[in-house]
């Protein structure tokens, strides 16, 4: 990240921060002015971006941007004096620390999914800084000033948005939820070829502007394409995720929950492997309270079946293709579960998800495809997947879906 | 969990009697067959054609969609995924011996009603959620399959979220012992449509939903969302027979939050440190109060005066105007608003249910404060609490302030005498 970048996101002032990709001129800093002596500085900055023919084409959602004086007497005009009179810098302040600073989290894709995302880690106060970034200019804006709009209820969060993704530049995570939304009836794996196109022109801008981020793919099928993010990224594979199974675990966990009657935070158990249809459960990480739920039921001699753990399962499956018929996405519930990563990774909680991971030399996998297996999560993204133990059915069944990736990833144009 | 099945009101039981006294029976309360109930499309799928059929049997042309899968009744077959959970459930938590709850006490949980499961309806739900200000969420609105879909979806968060009960339904028992309920159905504002326009088409929406509400929780504080707010916040508080208090429409608490973040966007300050209300009707004529603002604790206008910083009236009605215009330009832009007036009623439900006592600018019966003579809704500064309104600010007004406020009581007393209710 070049030093630009890092003393703009340590300075919390939207106006400095949307011209974070101007020459670095642009950005004074001299000894004497700091976060609230912005008068001169500003001006300075505003005469540096008229000059700039590209400000006139390119989109631009902050009103600080815009090119031109303002009247005597005009709002704008009267807001700068207050600013400049209101607060005094003590003699002698500098610049914060480089070391101290910010964090940033970019949603590309205002879509239901992006914007529940969005809305859900603002309302979390997890970050201080969210980019947006889509392709529709209106929409965006759109969504940019609802969320600014509730300034006055949340802890101060600045909110970008722009169609250039110099916007992002400095995230600690980029989360991709852009793509065609899986259809009613749609398998996730027809998708792919729609959104590899996508990918092609969203990942290297998001790693350009922001080397050292971390990427985290919600788009379906998320297995696929968290691969192709890989491919496209350059990125180690302990910083590509896939948000993968940790929402079919939620519902599992929900569920079981739901006809226990009881709290689901104290129900555990995995789902893993391919997002969707050909998910594996876990059973034997299936616990109720410490109590292994198969473990019960034998000792207790409640007659199941492999039939009644099968529906189980496809309870869990049908869930997302029920709410996709019933109102026509899903949004509420990623959103937290993407929320629920972003505060792993962000606040290096080191806890277990089951995610979407480059599962090359687990549990026999050979090939390099992306699959969901719990992981433990934290600043560096994934720390290490936990060697979670098989039955020789689970294992097959990972083995097949992986076959099944690989074929897919051959065929695709990366 | 006992506590709700009770608090859903007379029907549907939903009544697990396991952890209660110890008794061991599933004294799960089964619904008449006569009801009817259309088979959905989750674990009973051999069963849904019966349903249809059944309900078809008893002339009923329309299955009716069932929100939570314990109301149906069915048997389960050993060995189906719901027997084996049920078996379970029984036995894995035992009552200690002895055990008695009383169900006012575990009755006791703060409740929420949300009507209409749109976008605004469906962003108050969710941010509620988020902060955690209620155990128990209950959604209604007419289309089934999408409020279905809604409660699934906050359902499938469970493992995110702390345990709240989150039903459903298009019967608005479901709302019973509601503490607040939250109305946002309504047409939506178009763009260029005037707020003062809608108001034909709410009323009668509002017959039909208000006085359910009221059945069914005769205790419970209304919050109306649906625009034009202050006509339909009187329109409700007539049709409801609530005492004043108890009926309040969001009115410009989301403007001058607005407002907040105008001014400290500019200032480049914590919007939270920047004070000041817009009152008045909620829309195009609201009155900001520039005495009451201030930038952590500095009254802005005396500052300007004192620091020879020229403005005039235009500046001030320029600021006024990005305000009122910040509602359009997103409605413009992404076609509704949204996330903003969705964390706007969450911090008015916050001060409602946990008795914050916050002051916030919100519609409120105007008759008898200001000069206003007119029994209308608009919006004033008012100390918020488990009581509702616990009463409305003294706040100074200049002349002018005090005539644009009449101005709109009278706008709207004449809209109100046109309305059939």
């Amino acid at each position: 990240m070049s030093a630009l970048a890092a003393s703009t996101s340590t300075i919390q002032s939207s106006s400095i921060q949307t011209r974070s990709a101007a020459p670095a001129t642009a950005t004074s800093r001299s000894p004497k002015s700091v976060f609230f002596t912005q008068g001169e500085s500003r001006l300075q900055l505003r005469v540096a971006m008229a000059t700039k023919e590209e400000t006139k084409a390119r989109t631009m959602f902050d009103w600080r941007a815009q090119a031109g004086d303002h009247a005597e007497g005009s709002a704008s005009a009267v807001a700068e004096k207050v600013k400049s009179t209101l607060f005094k810098a003590i003699p002698g302040s500098s610049a914060p620390s480089l070391v101290k600073r910010t964090y940033k989290v970019t949603v590309v894709g205002v879509g239901n999914v992006g914007m529940a995302c969005a809305q859900t880690i603002l309302t979390q106060d997890l970050c201080d800084e969210i980019a947006l970034v889509d392709v529709v200019a209106d929409k965006l804006k759109g969504e940019m000033l609802d969320l600014k709009h509730a300034a006055a209820f949340l802890p101060r969060a600045t909110i970008l948005a722009d169609t250039d993704y110099k916007v992002t530049e400095g995230s600690d995570i980029c989360i991709v939820t852009a793509g065609a939304r899986q259809r009613e009836g749609e398998s996730r794996l027809a998708l792919v070829e729609k959104n590899v196109a996508l990918f092609k022109k969203i990942i290297p801008q998001l790693v350009k502007y922001s080397p050292e981020t971390t990427l985290l793919i919600i788009s379906n099928p998320v297995d696929a394409l968290t691969y192709v993010a890989l491919k496209l990224s350059g990125l180690p594979p302990n910083r590509v995720i896939g948000s993968g199974t940790n929402l079919d675990s939620s519902r599992f966990r929900w569920l079981l929950a739901d006809h226990l009657d009881v709290n689901a935070q104290n129900v555990h158990g995995y789902i893993v492997g391919e997002h969707g249809d050909s998910s594996v459960p876990l059973w034997s990480t299936v616990s109720i309270g410490g109590v292994p739920l198969i473990g019960y039921l034998k000792q207790n001699n409640i007659d199941y079946s492999t039939g009644t753990l099968k529906e189980l399962h496809r309870m869990v499956v049908d869930g997302a293709y029920e709410v996709i018929k019933l109102k026509g996405y899903t949004s509420w519930a990623i959103g937290y579960s993407v929320a629920s990563l972003v505060k792993s990774v962000l606040r290096d909680q080191r806890r277990i998800h089951p995610v979407s991971v480059c599962a090359q030399g687990f549990h026999g996998i050979e090939d390099e495809v992306y699959l969901s297996l719990p992981a433990e999560i934290g600043r560096a993204g994934i720390i290490g997947v936990m060697d979670s133990p098989l039955t020789d059915e689970e294992r097959e069944q990972l083995q097949k879906s992986a076959k099944t990736l690989s074929d897919i990833q051959q065929k695709l144009d990366i | 969990m006992a506590s709700v099945a009770v608090s859903a009101g007379t029907t549907p039981p939903l009544i697990h009697g396991r952890r209660i006294g110890g008794s061991s029976a599933t004294a799960v309360t089964r619904v008449p067959a006569a009801s009817v109930r259309c088979g959905v499309k989750s674990a009973f799928l051999g069963q849904e054609l019966r349903l249809r059929d059944m309900a078809a049997m008893q002339g009923d042309t329309k299955p009716k969609m069932v929100f939570d899968w314990r109301a149906e009744t069915t048997e389960h077959a050993p060995g189906s995924a719901f027997d084996v959970t049920q078996t379970v459930a029984s036995k894995l938590f035992k009552a200690i011996p002895g055990s008695s709850i009383r169900e006012e006490l575990v009755r006791r949980t703060l409740k929420v009603t949300v009507v209409g499961v749109g976008n605004v309806g469906m962003a108050c739900a969710q941010t509620i959620l988020t902060q955690d200000l209620c155990d128990e969420l209950a959604l209604v609105d007419v289309v089934e399959e999408k409020l279905k879909g809604e409660m699934l979806d906050l359902q499938h968060a469970a493992a995110f979220l702390p345990r709240a009960k989150i039903l459903a339904d298009t019967d608005y028992k479901v709302t019973a012992g509601s503490d607040i309920c939250v109305v946002s159905a309504g047409a939506r504002q178009r763009e260029g449509e005037s707020r003062l326009a809608l108001v034909e088409k709410n009323v009668s929406l509002f017959k039909k939903i208000i006085p359910q509400l009221v059945k069914y929780s005769p205790d419970t504080t209304l919050l109306i969302i649906s625009n034009p707010v202050d006509a339909l916040t009187y329109v409700a508080y007539k049709l409801s027979g609530l005492p004043p208090n108890r009926v309040i429409g969001s009115g410009t608490n989301l403007d001058s939050s607005r407002f907040r973040w105008l001014l400290a966007d500019r200032l480049d300050v914590n919007a939270q440190n920047v004070h000041g209300y817009i009152v008045g009707e909620h829309g195009d004529s609201s009155v900001p109060l520039w005495s009451s603002v201030a930038v952590g604790g500095v009254p802005l206008i005396a500052y300007l005066k004192q620091n020879h910083i020229d403005y005039s009236p235009d500046t001030l009605a320029e600021l006024h105007r990005l305000v009122v215009d910040g509602a359009y330009e997103v409605i413009k832009l992404k076609g509704y608003t949204s996330w903003a007036i969705g964390y706007s009623v969450a911090s008015l439900v916050k001060s409602l249910l946990r008795d914050q006592r916050r002051i916030h600018p919100v519609s409120v019966c105007a008759q008898g404060f200001h000069g206003i003579e007119d029994e209308v809704y608009l919006s004033l500064p008012a100390e918020i609490g488990r009581a509702g309104i616990l009463g409305v600010m003294d706040s100074p007004l200049t002349d002018e302030e005090r005539e644009q406020l009449h101005k709109s009581a009278k706008t709207l007393a004449e809209i109100q005498k046109k309305l059939d209710i």
